[in-house]
């Protein structure tokens, strides 16, 4: 739960440490990854940092968002713990999920965190209902869905904005357009150069800023925020970015030019911003290193608690599924045998 | 100019321009690519008004709109084709087409907002320019229907008019940082100035109240935001010798000026000038700030920290064409007539 | 399983059809929690295209019955958004053919949100959505689908066949923290019986119900063929004693009822008007297999949909609906 004041130099370091959080989050999941400790797929959020911040940090805490696949910086910018996202990437018991969900499933709905999603375009219909929900109560709460330039294709993404458009409900479409759609490029996915003009066919403003720069998406957000709140609906913002990293990691990546990755690399958010406080005299240089720093430590304590953290039962396999108990559960539960031949003692059958 | 022999126009179309925050913040009207994509077929129907066969070079871009319209200008009486060159997917794109520009073409037509004329006006030396508005809230810019300002260029290639009777010198402007951050020069063409907002944030100059000073090299109440505000005062053609230099305040004092303006599209303010002078060409106006942003055009171009900003207005600014002088001269010369005007008397 | 609230058959009833019974559960739970609201294609200012929510716009207005754009993905999407943030909606897909186009938000967000995210948040929601054939609307509008979702793990699964069944399981389903699908066979909205009136009355989800004692073959229905069933019970009364279970809920399933039936008559008949390979009897069978095999005396029976698509035509669509005939003729068969 997360908002931060972007116009006070004490927002900017602190946006600054949670990019930077992002980043060391995910240099450190890809590592692991690598190394074979983490299991299932992991999507890295490296080099689009400042759509996440930028967004999350003009939001209000009891505010809504939605994610995709590639969740971990949006978990952060909106203030979830690395300690118990890391655990859940190891699929461990103090996991955000309990270690059901996994890097592409972590949520909080109590921070208004309503999941990262394993499919592309499945999120904004959820911020439309999240948006419809806060409407209906007359709450002071906006839901922002974060989806990728690949999503825009998806006809479900478009059902929920005209939805919004239509119930002018608090809602905010926010497309990081990072230009490839898994491992092809947005040109060859969008017949529209500028994906915000989609706002145009459900009347309502849609606009493309530069997700490279965290103070962008930070005001474009913040007004989105304050039409949505006025009740005049939601907007489409469309933020330009960068993977730095492959789709997944362990990608080829045969689709796209060193000298690109490098071009988009020479604009990271996150160094650009911190010359930028440098410059201003808000930070030093040694500020920001020593930030690093202290931001990489945290991490590295975080993977060593995920590391050490406790493998759930296997029992807990079968919690859950319900908000009642199942009489099936507990009877096909009795018939699963165990890696060790033994079999579940909690059951009645 | 170039090559005598063919009339040639250079079209040049921003497929960014028209995308920003204020179509959120403002009433900006929507500029999209297929609207531009309508208005650039226009604009080369609008050639064969001319009495000759114009070439049309149009530059190629990263979201194929140029490559678009030449592929679909098959049925138009000109020489529509590309211009050869390198696409980057940035400003450079109309920089570079408008350096070939200056080389090969006798008249080029610009789609885009006053951020697209600054950049083709950088490089374009002394080809007249016809604008045409698809960007924000612009002030160089003309909303003007294509195939009207088509046929302006079309007649300006082809020589039928007088060039120096049709077309104003626009003046430019240009901002030297001396700061702890963020030193060196920016240019604009219609207005600069400096922002008290620490971040470049979405670009767009969204709330003018921020404006601490800065300078236009004109002004008139219709021109919406900084050359609006001081053309509340005093007004300023774009071909006038010199511009003007603002410094704003907190409230009104003894010599400042209260000013209603246009600040942004759908948005209309009052405002606090604590001064507004006329300055010269080449006459420093400078302002400084602890922390901001020096604008450009209607854009936050960038951050500045314990800075001095000095602007200084140039005279020697790209050709802009006046359009209805275009066609009064061509009806006055008889160019349009297919008979001689005395004989139809 | 049992939901808070236990059956309170209360004294009072009254009579009334499926579909109203369906409307006053609606109006009731709508009157009882604020949080619930209903959702779906032409539910407010028609009244739903078969009359079920007739009246709901004029009692709640239409911040609680909103009509919907024809957007199924995006309006049942946004239902699974508000029901994990604290709204309690009900949605209507006007005929179940249409979750084809809804089945992305159903199978990997509703069902699965709970689970996915360690229990950590609730899905009450309610999907009502209606099926079968018999009144000549063709293939796209007369399917029986509710296997799909009986299947689907992390979906509750309901399918009244009585006035009675459909109010108290409705009621049931709303105040449900899981996300329930309730199927309402069209042919059966005129079909009329005893209501009970308290409010408090609901029934529990996955018990299945004896409507008709016998001790010779069991009929185990759903539905429209649960009427059926009885007719034909009644019409064999002289010669056969039947049993026929309202089976009620798809899953979780009342195993425990339908064994018990099995061991007193060792005969069993299944109709359901699912297609027939993979469909809700094939699982109603594997639990009797597995749970009372030595009490059969004969193979069961399957009476449904003989894999086909509803065609439009009248007399070929009654040649794929299954009816009491169908039933009869299975009851002779098996004794």
């Amino acid at each position: 739960m997360v908002s931060i004041d972007i116009e006070t130099e004490d927002g900017q370091k602190e946006a600054l440490r949670r990019m930077m959080l992002i980043r060391s989050f995910d240099d450190t999941a890809g590592t692991l990854f690598a190394d074979g400790e983490i299991p299932g797929f992991v999507h890295l959020y490296i080099g689009e940092e400042g759509v996440g911040v930028g967004a999350c940090a003009a939001l209000e805490p009891d505010d809504y968002i939605t994610s995709t696949h590639r969740g971990h910086g949006h978990c952060i910018a909106k203030g979830l713990e690395p300690q118990s996202m890391m655990a859940e990437l190891y699929g461990k018991r103090d996991g955000y999920c309990n270690g059901k969900g996994g890097s592409m499933h972590i949520a909080d709905v109590d921070a208004g965190m309503l999941g990262a999603n394993g499919i592309v375009g499945a999120g904004p219909p959820l911020a439309t209902g999240a948006a419809l929900s806060a409407a209906q109560k007359d709450e002071d709460r906006v839901a922002l869905a974060f989806f990728g330039d690949g999503a825009v294709a998806q006809g479900q993404v478009h059902e929920a904005i005209n939805l919004a458009a239509t119930w002018d409900l608090p809602a905010i479409f926010l497309v990081e357009n990072n230009q490839f759609g898994e491992g092809t490029p947005v040109e060859k996915q969008h017949n529209l150069e500028n994906l915000s003009e989609t706002a145009e066919a459900y009347d309502i403003p849609g606009f493309t800023i530069d997700g490279m720069d965290i103070t962008a998406v930070y005001e474009a957000v913040q007004e989105a925020r304050e039409r949505a709140r006025n009740g005049d609906g939601p907007t489409f913002i469309e933020a330009d970015t960068y993977r730095f990293r492959g789709h997944f990691e362990g990608d080829q990546q045969p689709y796209r030019e060193d000298d690109d990755i490098q071009e988009w690399q020479s604009r990271c958010p996150i160094d650009s911003f911190a010359s930028r406080l440098v410059d201003a005299g808000v930070m030093t240089d040694d500020e920001v290193e020593s930030l690093r720093a202290e931001v990489d430590e945290e991490i590295a304590a975080a993977a060593e608690y995920a590391q050490n953290a406790d493998e759930p039962d296997p029992t807990e396999a079968y919690d859950d599924m319900y908000a009642v108990s199942v009489p099936e559960l507990t009877m096909f539960a009795g018939r699963s045998v165990r890696a060790d031949g033994g079999s579940p003692t909690n059951t009645d059958q | 100019m170039g090559d005598r022999s063919t009339p040639t126009v250079g079209v040049i179309v921003n497929p960014a321009a028209g995308r920003d925050i204020r179509r959120l913040t403002g009433g900006a009207s929507v500029s999209d690519n297929y609207a531009k994509r309508r208005t650039a077929t226009c604009v080369l129907q609008g050639l064969t008004l001319a009495p000759d066969r114009i070439r049309a070079l149009v530059m190629p871009d990263r979201a194929d709109l140029g490559q678009r319209l030449v592929g679909g200008a098959d049925d138009i009486d000109a020489d529509v084709s590309l211009l050869d060159m390198q696409i980057t997917g940035t400003p450079k794109d109309t920089r570079n087409a408008a350096e070939q520009f200056s080389d090969v073409a006798d008249c080029v037509v610009v789609l885009g907002g006053d951020g697209t004329n600054r950049d083709v006006s950088t490089t374009i030396g002394d080809v007249p320019m016809v604008s045409i508005s698809t960007g924000t809230n612009n002030v160089v810019p003309t909303p003007i229907d294509g195939t009207v300002a088509g046929a302006a260029a079309g007649l300006v290639a082809t020589d039928v008019v007088d060039i120096e009777a049709v077309t104003q010198r626009h003046g430019t402007i240009e901002a030297t940082i001396d700061g702890k951050a963020g030193s060196g020069t920016v240019s604009g063409l219609a207005t600069m100035g400096l922002l008290d907002r620490p971040f470049i944030g979405t670009r767009a100059v969204l709330d003018v109240s921020e404006f601490v000073g800065g300078a236009v090299s004109r002004a008139f109440p219709t021109e919406i935001g900084l050359s609006g505000i001081a053309g509340g005062i005093q007004t300023c053609a774009p071909d006038d010798a010199g511009g003007l230099g603002l410094r704003f305040g907190d409230g009104p004092d003894a010599d400042a000026h209260t000013v209603r303006a246009i600040t942004v599209p759908g948005v209309v303010n009052t405002v606090s000038v604590s001064e507004c002078v006329r300055i010269e060409s080449g006459e420093p106006w400078t302002v400084s700030i602890d922390r901001g942003v020096v604008t450009a055009d209607g854009e936050r171009e960038r951050e500045v920290s314990d800075a001095e900003v000095t602007f200084t207005v140039s005279d020697a600014g790209p050709q802009i064409v006046t359009i209805p002088a275009v066609f009064q001269q061509a009806v006055d010369r008889g160019v349009l007539s297919m008979q001689p005007i005395e004989q139809k008397r | 399983m049992s939901t808070e609230t236990g059956t309170t058959h209360g004294k009072s009833t009254e009579t009334m059809t499926v579909r109203e019974a369906i409307r006053e559960a609606m109006r009731e739970e709508m009157q009882r929690d604020e949080d619930v609201f209903l959702m779906g294609e032409d539910v407010g200012l028609f009244g739903g295209v078969f009359d079920v929510s007739n009246g709901l716009l004029e009692d709640f207005g239409e911040e609680r019955v909103k009509d919907t754009p024809i957007s199924e993905a995006g309006f049942l999407g946004a239902g699974v958004g508000a029901a994990a943030t604290g709204s309690r909606p009900i949605v209507e897909i006007m005929f179940s053919d249409f979750m084809g186009v809804a089945m992305e938000q159903t199978m990997n967000q509703m069902a699965k949100m709970r689970y996915m995210f360690g229990g950590k948040t609730e899905m009450p929601i309610t999907v009502r959505t209606t099926e079968g054939g018999g009144m000549g609307a063709a293939s796209q509008h007369s399917g029986t689908v509710h296997t799909w979702f009986a299947h689907f793990p992390g979906i509750i699964a309901v399918a009244p066949g009585t006035p009675a069944a459909a109010k108290g399981l409705l009621k049931s389903a709303i105040r449900s923290d899981d996300p329930v699908f309730f199927f309402e066979n069209k042919m059966i909205y005129e079909q009329s019986g005893e209501v009970p009136t308290d409010p408090d009355f609901t029934l529990p989800i996955g018990e299945a119900n004896v409507e008709r004692e016998g001790d010779d073959v069991t009929v185990i229905a759903t539905q429209r063929l649960v009427g059926e069933s009885l007719q034909a019970a009644e019409e064999l009364d002289s010669e056969l004693s039947v049993e026929v279970i309202d089976l009620r809920s798809l899953y979780p399933l009342d195993t425990e009822t339908i064994v018990d039936s099995l061991e007193k008559t060792g005969r069993v008949i299944i109709a359901d008007e699912s297609p027939i390979s993979y469909g809700t009897h094939a699982e109603v069978m594997a639990r009797l297999m597995e749970n009372g095999f030595y009490s059969l005396d004969a193979p069961p029976e399957r009476i449904g949909v003989p894999d086909t698509h509803i065609p439009f035509s009248p007399s070929l669509e009654q040649e794929v609906l299954p009816s009491a005939a169908d039933v009869t003729a299975a009851i002779r068969r098996l004794t």
